[in-house]
């Protein structure tokens, strides 16, 4: 009861947008519950043409490569080790788990026999793409379930997790570099089956290396937006000269997607480009406004250093990718005369749980060490047992786990 | 590869010939008694065409197309039947990610209900559009022709077959395929040069000979390629993928965390040297 109570005087507390943001995850929730009552058929406008609607071309297809900001960021700061970068890893953690645990909400509620999940875990067939994505899914949440546990640990003072934590903190890294390349790849291997169904502005043989360079580039515009954000209203310190480094490595990133893209275009594709006037527009609005001006805007230093631009042009960049994934999983399959328009409860869910996504990191921002966390008093070298570094530096490691 | 060629050739086959279907649907009817499907309530001129039901679904697993076309300014009918085409290295069975759908060695391509959890990626990999799901319940399934696989396993023939009073001849694919050529040689006039079935998707456990361009009648334009190689290609690339960016990381990482440490080191090494000196002084 007074548990309770603290609770709600806890909420009752909050600002007005977190009120709002509950309230659609609890139209979100309420929708969810409406689906399983009801069934997909009643719920969704989904049919026998559009098997496949806004919850796995939004909840999954799109939102897989937004949460990519952990993996990227993770293998950028520790493999490269860019050591400076480090104060962003936490929050791109906390997002990229967010993120994959409501993946995995939608990818549930777009089951038809969501009581049945398990049997990927038993019958396996290795040459189906959605096996493999479901798998790394599963491992992918797992890793970020571990990394997350740090600042949890941190917050409730465990000390001996901490320092198993530290020690699988590279393999982890490593970890979840190698299984996202593989699960953000393999979203566009989906599509490599739809040979006579994809439009070939979209469908080519490097559709998973494109996924895969794709994903990089909005993982780190995610993270650029997300801090300018947490700056502006969550009051955190200004990371812009952080932000400014991600800004650099960007440009190169598009640089080589759109090599590779040109590339698959003009020498790989096959069939017609201008046969669909409706298409060619998507395509240009997507790579026009969604690649290349980002692109030119990052390569200016004006952009870069600036924090309103760089915001807007990694915006940008998201909204290409967004426009990308719905292009190649449902405005880019080839259907004669119908059209899918998402129902209220696909709308409903969906919002609901962007607005999860939203919630859940302010929520975790608030009550546990994501952005207080200062690395630079934090030992982060590997407990190095050959060379004994460790019994030397003895006082210096204790110190990492107490931060 | 090709060994299972030789398997896919002996195994059961339709041939189906447009030219001698007279549209009378008898092979719809019978699909639709064997396997106890409902019966749709339909509405003339719903669909592209005379045809009803509308399109195949969960309730209609074989159907007759109707066609209007013009043949030397007189107007003809055309009739396609519409039907899983059972491939040899069917798509539905490749991208299933637990596996429900089979290619068996009789032939048909059969799905298993209690494996499937629904994911209708099957259905969004068929060339052909074949796989239905059941909108009409809470917890649906996936639905398509079996090619009356619980009738050939006791020695009969598929139920339309059984049914057709003219135009499906069923037996092992390789004879199909050679009776197909001879009605072609035979009667140059009345076939067009095609099978359709023999190649498609890399090759079909149903093919068909008609007298009109294929497009025309709502065949589909399909790849040759059998479909799983296009995502095997990719797929197969995974467990390279996984060690090498796991293994260059992994080295990388180590590399410059002991640049570090060798840096810290020497820095300490410096430090107490510094101190010692010092000391001494
Ligand atoms: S026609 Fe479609 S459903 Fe039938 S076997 Fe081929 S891929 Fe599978
Ligand atoms: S819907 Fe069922 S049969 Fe079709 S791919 Fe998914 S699990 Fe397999
Ligand atoms: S039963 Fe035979 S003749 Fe009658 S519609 Fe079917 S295929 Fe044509």
């Amino acid at each position: 009861m007074t548990a309770a109570r603290l609770i709600i005087n806890e909420i009752k507390g909050y600002h007005r947008f977190l009120k709002f943001l509950m309230v659609l995850v609890g139209l979100g929730a309420l929708a969810s519950l409406v689906r399983f009552i009801f069934g997909l058929g009643v719920t969704t406008n989904l049919n026998d043409t559009y098997p496949w609607g806004l919850w796995i071309s939004f909840d999954v297809v799109t939102a897989v490569p937004l949460a990519a900001g952990a993996f990227t960021l993770g293998a950028i700061t520790h493999c490269f080790h860019i050591k400076k970068l480090e104060p962003l890893v936490r929050p791109a953690i906390v997002t990229g788990f967010l993120g994959y645990s409501l993946v995995s909400v939608g990818l549930l509620l777009d089951l038809g026999q969501p009581q049945r999940c398990w049997h990927t875990m038993v019958f396996w067939n290795p040459h189906s793409p959605m096996f493999e994505v479901s798998m790394c899914i599963m491992a992918y949440t797992t890793v970020l379930f571990l990394e997350f546990l740090s600042p949890v640990c941190e917050r409730f003072g465990y000390h001996l997790p901490l320092r198993v934590l530290r020690t699988l903190e590279m393999p982890l890294v490593v970890a979840a570099a190698a299984i996202s390349t593989l699960h953000q790849s393999s979203l566009g291997t989906f599509f490599l089956i739809a040979v006579d169904k994809l439009h070939s502005l979209w469908y080519n043989p490097l559709l998973p290396l494109l996924f895969w360079i794709s994903a990089i580039f909005s993982g780190l515009s995610i993270i650029i937006l997300e801090a300018t954000m947490t700056h502006k209203w969550l009051g955190q310190e200004d990371e812009s000269e952080l932000l400014e480094t991600l800004a650099r490595i960007i440009p190169w990133v598009i640089g080589v997607y759109i090599l590779v893209k040109a590339y698959a275009l003009f020498f790989l594709s096959q069939g017609p480009f201008f046969d669909r006037p409706g298409m060619v527009a998507l395509f240009a609005v997507e790579t026009i406004a969604g690649v290349f001006v980002p692109f030119f805007m990052f390569m200016r230093k004006k952009v870069r250093t600036d924090n309103r631009l760089r915001a807007i042009a990694a915006g940008l960049l998201i909204f290409g990718l967004v426009l990308n994934r719905f292009n190649v999983s449902m405005y880019g399959m080839i259907h004669d005369g119908q059209v899918y328009i998402p129902s209220l409860v696909e709308t409903l869910v969906t919002v609901g749980i962007i607005a999860a996504e939203i919630l859940f990191f302010v929520l975790i921002a608030k009550y546990f060490p994501i952005f207080e966390h200062h690395p630079e008093t934090v030992d982060y070298s590997i407990p190095d047992h050959f060379r004994k570094i460790e019994k030397e530096h003895g006082e210096h490691g204790k110190v990492g786990s107490e931060a | 590869m090709n060994s299972d060629l030789k398997e896919f050739n002996s195994a059961a086959a339709f041939l189906i010939d447009m030219t001698k279907c007279t549209g009378c649907r008898g092979c719809q009817v019978a699909c639709k008694q064997w396997n106890q499907l409902k019966g749709e309530k339909t509405r003339f001129f719903n669909g592209e065409g005379y045809q009803n039901p509308p399109s195949m679904s969960e309730y209609t697993f074989t159907r007759i197309k109707f066609r209007d076309y013009q043949k030397n300014g007189q107007n003809e009918f055309a009739f396609y039947k519409e039907m899983c085409m059972h491939c040899n290295e069917p798509a539905c069975a490749s991208v299933c990610p637990v596996g429900a759908f089979k290619k068996t060695k009789e032939g048909p391509v059969v799905y298993d209900a209690k494996r499937c959890i629904g994911c209708r990626f099957c259905m969004v990999a068929c060339p052909f559009g074949v796989p239905k799901y059941e909108w009409s319940k809470a917890f649906p399934l996936v639905r398509k022709c079996t090619g009356c696989y619980s009738r050939i396993r006791e020695g009969l023939k598929p139920a339309c077959a059984t049914a057709c009073p003219s135009a499906i001849t069923y037996g092992p694919r390789a004879e199909m395929l050679k009776e197909a050529e001879r009605r072609i040689a035979a009667r140059p006039e009345r076939y067009l040069k095609k099978i359709y079935g023999k190649e498609e998707a890399g090759g079909t456990s149903v093919i068909y000979l008609t007298a009109l361009p294929f497009d025309e009648l709502g065949f589909k334009q399909v790849t040759k390629r059998s479909l799983p190689s296009y995502t095997w290609q990719a797929l197969r690339l995974v467990p390279g993928i996984f060690l090498t960016v796991g293994g260059s990381l992994s080295l990388l990482s180590w590399f410059t965390h002991r640049k570090e440490r060798l840096k810290k080191e020497e820095e300490q090494r410096q430090a107490s040297s510094h101190k010692a000196k010092e000391e001494n002084q």
